[in-house]
């Protein structure tokens, strides 16, 4: 699967519909690093990530027929599946169970575990970076909502606030990282 | 709508960052669509989402990338594995096809069949049917001679030089009854058994001319040809016609007391 071919848009999403094994060698050469990113940015385990990686693109080779270029960029639908791949991770019973474990680590404040150690490397990457940039607020609605994946109602519940409310919030924040994400 | 308020609440953002939901998500859809502001706006953050994950892009350990392809060709493996056995059910389908030809098969069977047991019926029939024609032909042959005997009866009947002698039964043998047909010119006498009791095969019947008080003998017969005329020997006198019941074969003299029939001639008359 050489990529020395470079394709467009529309060439690229047109050869991974008829399942061509260069266009797909091209996409993971092209888009695996960003959507690696997310997902370690939500997963927060090299290990995880890596699984979740694998899981993704296999998705993406069965679901590409799904792909609508009229309703988003293909790197939307890319990071979306990627995005949701992660959730449905950490909203696992293992994975929980498992980040239990680690939280009682960081309470005891002992930085040698692995864990720990991308935390601390996700805190430094990507939107968790430019996070830190936006109010209290309005970082904790993005995290509960784009890196936990929880509803508008969910977190409604969990913050005691109004659905509304919310929504207006979240929407405030992402509309503030047009301007930090230049 | 105001499109400034649209595209300043953020709810464009949330559908880019994959945080909107269902409804909102086909609203923003439906809006970029008939809005070229708010469908540059979809772009613009598209662009923007992409340029900065790549550019926080973060990459996966090396051999991952083989370990993702190798997944992938196994499901490919798979699913042409899959179109194989869909070949090969298309394939064995042909079988299916020629269920239609299965039909053909039974049919031509069944017909065969029909076939060998109409034949079969054919023959029994033939076979039958020969059987029945050569019955008919012995019956012909019977009916023929019948009717020629009647035909020369008739001819004696018809012939003026004929007598006819009824014979009536006598006491013995009250329903006995035959006619003789005693050609005076030829002195021919035949005999047709019109009502006589069957005998026993060690009996017989004996026609006897009675001439001067006198019998002479004509010959024995049988009924079993009933109403068939029987030559008998000729006389060239009789006043009267006797039948008796005799040993088979016949005797010189009549034994009178087993007398069937008697008729008289009309020329003794």
């Amino acid at each position: 699967m050489g990529t020395t071919k470079i394709y467009t848009e529309a060439d690229l999403i047109q050869n991974l519909k008829l399942r061509d094994d260069r266009a797909f060698g091209y996409l993971y050469d092209n888009y695996s690093g960003a959507l690696y990113s997310v997902i370690l940015q939500i997963v927060q385990d090299s290990d995880l990530a890596n699984d979740v990686l694998q899981e993704v693109f296999v998705n993406i080779w069965r679901k590409i027929d799904s792909y609508d270029d009229s309703k988003s960029r293909l790197y939307t639908w890319l990071v979306y599946i990627a995005r949701h791949a992660s959730i449905d991770l950490i909203r696992s019973r293992s994975y929980r169970n498992n980040a239990k474990n680690q939280s009682l680590n960081d309470d005891a404040h002992v930085s040698s575990v692995p864990g720990q150690v991308v935390q601390q490397h996700v805190d430094g990457i990507g939107l968790r970076k430019v996070m830190l940039n936006l109010k209290e607020e309005h970082r904790a609605l993005l995290e509960l909502s784009y890196f936990k994946g929880f509803t508008h109602e969910e977190i409604a519940v969990m913050e005691s606030l109004p659905v509304g409310t919310v929504k207006t919030r979240i929407r405030s924040a992402l509309k503030q990282l047009r301007d930090i994400l230049k | 709508m105001n499109v400034n308020d649209y595209i300043s609440s953020g709810i464009v953002d949330s559908y880019v960052w994959g945080l909107a939901n269902e409804a909102d998500t086909k609203d923003v859809l439906q809006k970029a669509i008939s809005n070229p502001e708010i469908a540059a706006l979809l772009h613009e953050l598209e662009i923007k989402l992409e340029r900065f994950d790549m550019a926080n892009a973060v990459p996966p350990p090396a051999g991952l990338r083989e370990s993702v392809f190798r997944k992938i060709n196994a499901i490919k493996n798979h699913s042409s594995n899959h179109q194989n056995i869909i070949t090969m059910n298309q394939y064995s389908s042909q079988p299916a096809r020629s269920g239609g030809s299965r039909f053909l098969v039974a049919a031509c069977i069944v017909l065969l069949l029909g076939l060998a047991y109409l034949s079969y019926q054919f023959y029994t029939q033939k076979e039958s049917l020969e059987k029945d024609k050569e019955e008919l032909q012995a019956k012909l042959t019977t009916s023929d001679s019948i009717l020629n005997k009647i035909a020369e009866e008739q001819k004696m009947v018809s012939d003026p030089n004929v007598t006819v002698v009824n014979m009536v039964g006598t006491q013995v043998a009250p329903r006995s009854s035959a006619n003789i047909y005693w050609d005076s010119t030829s002195s021919s006498v035949f005999l047709v058994v019109k009502n006589m009791p069957k005998l026993t095969s060690d009996k017989q019947y004996q026609l006897w001319a009675l001439i001067d008080g006198k019998p002479k003998d004509l010959g024995v017969f049988d009924v079993n040809d009933e109403k068939v005329i029987l030559k008998m020997k000729n006389t060239q006198k009789a006043e009267a016609f006797a039948i008796t019941i005799e040993e088979k074969g016949g005797k010189p003299s009549p034994t009178l007391e087993k007398m069937q029939s008697m008729g008289k001639t009309k020329a003794a008359l």
